[in-house]
C-alpha cells in the first residue's frame, strides 16, 4: 500500500511545479511593461514626498531620489502659514463638499427620470444632456463669465459650484442612464404593483442598487473638482476665495526657491483628492465596469 | 378573492396590434393559464390586468371595479415574474413584507404575515438571507411568498418556471397548484408551456396572434380542439394531422394524397367525398399486425415508459406513442391503426373542427 502511494504523491507535486513553471511570455512582458510605466508614473510623486520632508540645503546637496537624512516637517507648517492654506483649503472643502454630492444627485434624479419615465421628448433631454459632454468647458470660459459676471456670482460659492454642476451633470447622467437603463424593468414594475411612487422606486431600489456606480462617480468628480484651476481662476478673483489649486500657483510664484516648501504645499493639494481615490479606487473600478457592461 | 371580467379588450403597439378583441370571464378562485406561442399576446394580456401596460379599448374588470384607469397598487392584484424581481439589496423578509411597509402597516403586523407565508413556503429559515445568496427555485418562493403576504384580490403570474431546470420545474407546478388551492385566491397564470397548462389550469385560454382560439379545461381542449391549432399546440408529442378525402370503401377510409388508405372510425360530420384534415393523437395510434397499415419507421426515441415513434405511411409523418417495448430500428416497417372512435375532423381551409 505504501509502496503505490509514495509514487502517485511524487507525480502529482511534479505535474504542479511544472504547470507552475510554466508562465505565458505575454503576460510576463505585460507585468514588465506595467511595472515600468507605475516607476515612471510613481517617480515624481516620490520625488515630491522626499523634497518636502529636506530642508534646504539637504535639497541643493542630496540627490532628487535620494530620501531626507532627517525629516523637515517644518517644510509643511511653514508652507501652510505662509501660504495662508487654511483659506484656500476652506474653500476647496467647502466648494467640493457642496458640489459633488448634490451634482450626483441631480444626475442620479435626472437618469433615472430618463432611463425609466415616460417623458415626452424624454430621447431629445437625453441628447441635449449628452450633448454637454462634448464641449470642453475651456471652450466656454469667457461666455462663463460673462454669464456669472452678469449675476453678480463673481468670488462667490455659488458663482463656482453653479458651472460645475452644468459641466459636471452630463457625463454623470451619461454614465447613470447606461447602468439604470439595464436594470431589469421587472424590479420597478414588482415595486410598483407594490405600491412605490417613483420617488421610492428610486431611492428604495435604483439607488442602493447603484452604489458602485455612484461611488466611482464620486471619486472620479471629487478628484476632478477638488484639483479643478482654469474655472476657478476666472471666476474667483478675490484671494479670500481661492481654491487650493489657485492657492498653490501663488505659492509657486512666492517661493519658487524654496523647494522643501514649494513640495511641502503640493503634498498637502494633492493628498485629499489621494487619499479619497485610493479608499474607493476598488469600487471605482468595478462601478465604471458594471455601468459599462452591466446586462 | 374576486371575479376577473375581461371584455373585448384590445392593444396596438403603434401601428402593431397586438391584441385583437378578448374577452374572457374568470370565476373567483378559479385558477386560469393563457397559454400560446411567443407573441401571442398572453404576457400583454396579463400586463393590461396588472395595470403595467395601458388598455386600448375594451373593459377590465376586477370584482366590481373596472380597473381600466386604475394605478397596479390600486388594483389589489400581486404578481409574479418569469425572472423573480426580487429587490437584490433587501433580505426575503424584507421583500415579502415591502408592500406592507409602503401601506404603512405596522411592523408587529408585517413580521407576522411575513411570517405566516414563510411557514406556507417552507422559507423561515431564509428570511435574512439576500437574494444572490438563494437557488432559483427558494427565489420563485419568494416571489410568492411576496405575493401572498399581500393577501390581493388576484394572483398573476407571468412564466413564473421559466427559468427553473426540468426537475424543479415539476415539482414548483405541483406546489403552486396546491397553494392556489388551499388560498382559493383567483389566480391567471401566463406561460407558454402546453403541459404547465394541463396540469395545473382549471381553465385553458389558448390564444394566438391576439385572438383566443379556445376556452375550456383541460380535458375539453385535449379531447375536443376547437381547431387545428389549438389541436396541435395541445398535447405532447402534436396530434397528427393528415389531409385527405373520406371514402366509403367496406368501411370508412382516409385516402391520403399519396393513395395511401387508412381504415377510420367516420363521424357525423363528414360524409364520403369530403376533403378533411384527419387528426389523431400519437397514442391512439396502436400496433396492428391484423389489420394495422405499414408505416415505415424514421426515428425510433425509447423513453423508457413508453417508445415514441416517428413514421411515414405513404409520404404523411405520423408519431405514435406505444406504450408496449418493440425492439425496431429506423428502415423496418410496422403495422398501424388508428384507434376508433378518437379522430378529430376539421375543415381543410378553416382549420376549424367539423361538427360531429
Amino acid at each position: 500500500m505504501s509502496t503505490t502511494t509514495a509514487p502517485a504523491s511524487a507525480t502529482v507535486a511534479d505535474a504542479g511545479y511544472g504547470s507552475a513553471r510554466r508562465r505565458d511570455p505575454v503576460l510576463i512582458g505585460l507585468w514588465i511593461s506595467l511595472v515600468l510605466v507605475a516607476v515612471v508614473w510613481i517617480a515624481p510623486f516620490v520625488f515630491i514626498v522626499f523634497t518636502s520632508l529636506k530642508t534646504t540645503g539637504d535639497v541643493m546637496t542630496t540627490g532628487a531620489f535620494t530620501p531626507p537624512a532627517t525629516v523637515h516637517y517644518q517644510n509643511y507648517e511653514n508652507a501652510w502659514a505662509r501660504g495662508d492654506f487654511s483659506t484656500t483649503f476652506t474653500n476647496s472643502v467647502i466648494i467640493t463638499f457642496i458640489k459633488v454630492p448634490l451634482g450626483l444627485f441631480i444626475s442620479a434624479m435626472a437618469a433615472y427620470a430618463l432611463a425609466r419615465m415616460r417623458i415626452i421628448w424624454g430621447k431629445l433631454i437625453l441628447l441635449i444632456i449628452l450633448f454637454g459632454t462634448m464641449i470642453p468647458f475651456q471652450v466656454m470660459l469667457a461666455p462663463i463669465f460673462t454669464v456669472v459676471n452678469s449675476f453678480g456670482l463673481i468670488d462667490t460659492y455659488p458663482g463656482i459650484i453653479l458651472p460645475y454642476l452644468a459641466f459636471g451633470v452630463p457625463y454623470q447622467v451619461f454614465i447613470l442612464h447606461g447602468f439604470f437603463s439595464v436594470i431589469p424593468r421587472e424590479l420597478s414594475e414588482a415595486a410598483r404593483i407594490d405600491g412605490a411612487s417613483d420617488i421610492t422606486i428610486f431611492r428604495r431600489i435604483f439607488l442602493p442598487a447603484s452604489i458602485p456606480v455612484l461611488a466611482a462617480l464620486l471619486i472620479l468628480d471629487f478628484v476632478n473638482t477638488w484639483n479643478e484651476f482654469a474655472m476657478a481662476l476666472v471666476i474667483l478673483q478675490d484671494a479670500g476665495m481661492w481654491t487650493l489649486p489657485l492657492g498653490l500657483m501663488s505659492f509657486q510664484g512666492q517661493f519658487s526657491n524654496d523647494y522643501g516648501q514649494l513640495n511641502a504645499a503640493i503634498v498637502m493639494t494633492v493628498l485629499p483628492a489621494t487619499i479619497v481615490y485610493l479608499i474607493f479606487q476598488r469600487y471605482f473600478v468595478s462601478g465604471l465596469m458594471s455601468g459599462a457592461v452591466k446586462g | 378573492m374576486a371575479s376577473v371580467e375581461i371584455e373585448n379588450v384590445r392593444k396596438s403597439f403603434g401601428t402593431v396590434g397586438v391584441i385583437h378583441g378578448v374577452s374572457v370571464h374568470i370565476d373567483d378562485g378559479e385558477f386560469v393559464i393563457l397559454v400560446g406561442p411567443s407573441g401571442c399576446g398572453k404576457s400583454t394580456l396579463l400586463r393590461m390586468i396588472a395595470g403595467l401596460e395601458s388598455i386600448g379599448s375594451g373593459l377590465i374588470r376586477i370584482g366590481d371595479r373596472v380597473v381600466n384607469q386604475l394605478e397596479p397598487k390600486d388594483r389589489d392584484i400581486a404578481m409574479v415574474f418569469q425572472n423573480y424581481a426580487l429587490y437584490p439589496q433587501m433580505t426575503v423578509a424584507q421583500n415579502m413584507g415591502f408592500a406592507l411597509e409602503l401601506k404603512g402597516v405596522k411592523k408587529a403586523e408585517i413580521d407576522a404575515k411575513v411570517n405566516e407565508a414563510a411557514e406556507i413556503l417552507g422559507l423561515t429559515s431564509l428570511l435574512k438571507r439576500l437574494p444572490k445568496q438563494l437557488s432559483g427555485g427558494q427565489r420563485q418562493r419568494v416571489a410568492m411568498g411576496r405575493a401572498i403576504v399581500r393577501d390581493p384580490q388576484v394572483f398573476l403570474f407571468d412564466e413564473p418556471l421559466s427559468n427553473l431546470d426540468a426537475k424543479l420545474r415539476v415539482a414548483m407546478r405541483a406546489e403552486i397548484k396546491s397553494l392556489q388551492k388551499r388560498l382559493g385566491t383567483t389566480t391567471i397564470y401566463v406561460t407558454h408551456d402546453q403541459i404547465e397548462a394541463m396540469t395545473m389550469a382549471d381553465k385553458i385560454v389558448v390564444l394566438k396572434d391576439g385572438v383566443i382560439e379556445q376556452v375550456g379545461s383541460p380535458l375539453e381542449l385535449y379531447d375536443r380542439p376547437a381547431n387545428v391549432f389549438v389541436a396541435g399546440f395541445i398535447g405532447s408529442p402534436s396530434m397528427n394531422m393528415l389531409s385527405g378525402t373520406i371514402e366509403n370503401d367496406g368501411g370508412a377510409r382516409l385516402v391520403l394524397g399519396s393513395g395511401a388508405s387508412i381504415p377510420i372510425a367516420k363521424d357525423g360530420g363528414v360524409k364520403p367525398g369530403d376533403k378533411v384534415v384527419f387528426g389523431i393523437r400519437p397514442e391512439h395510434i396502436e400496433l396492428d399486425p391484423d389489420n394495422g397499415i405499414e408505416a415505415r419507421i424514421e426515428v425510433v426515441e425509447p423513453t423508457g415508459a413508453e417508445t415514441h415513434v416517428l413514421a411515414k405511411i405513404g409520404d404523411a409523418d405520423v408519431t405514435c406513442v406505444l406504450r408496449e417495448r418493440i425492439t425496431v430500428r429506423e428502415g423496418e416497417t410496422i403495422p398501424l391503426a388508428f384507434a376508433r372512435g378518437h379522430g378529430h375532423f376539421f375543415a381543410p381551409e378553416t382549420g376549424a373542427r367539423l361538427a360531429d
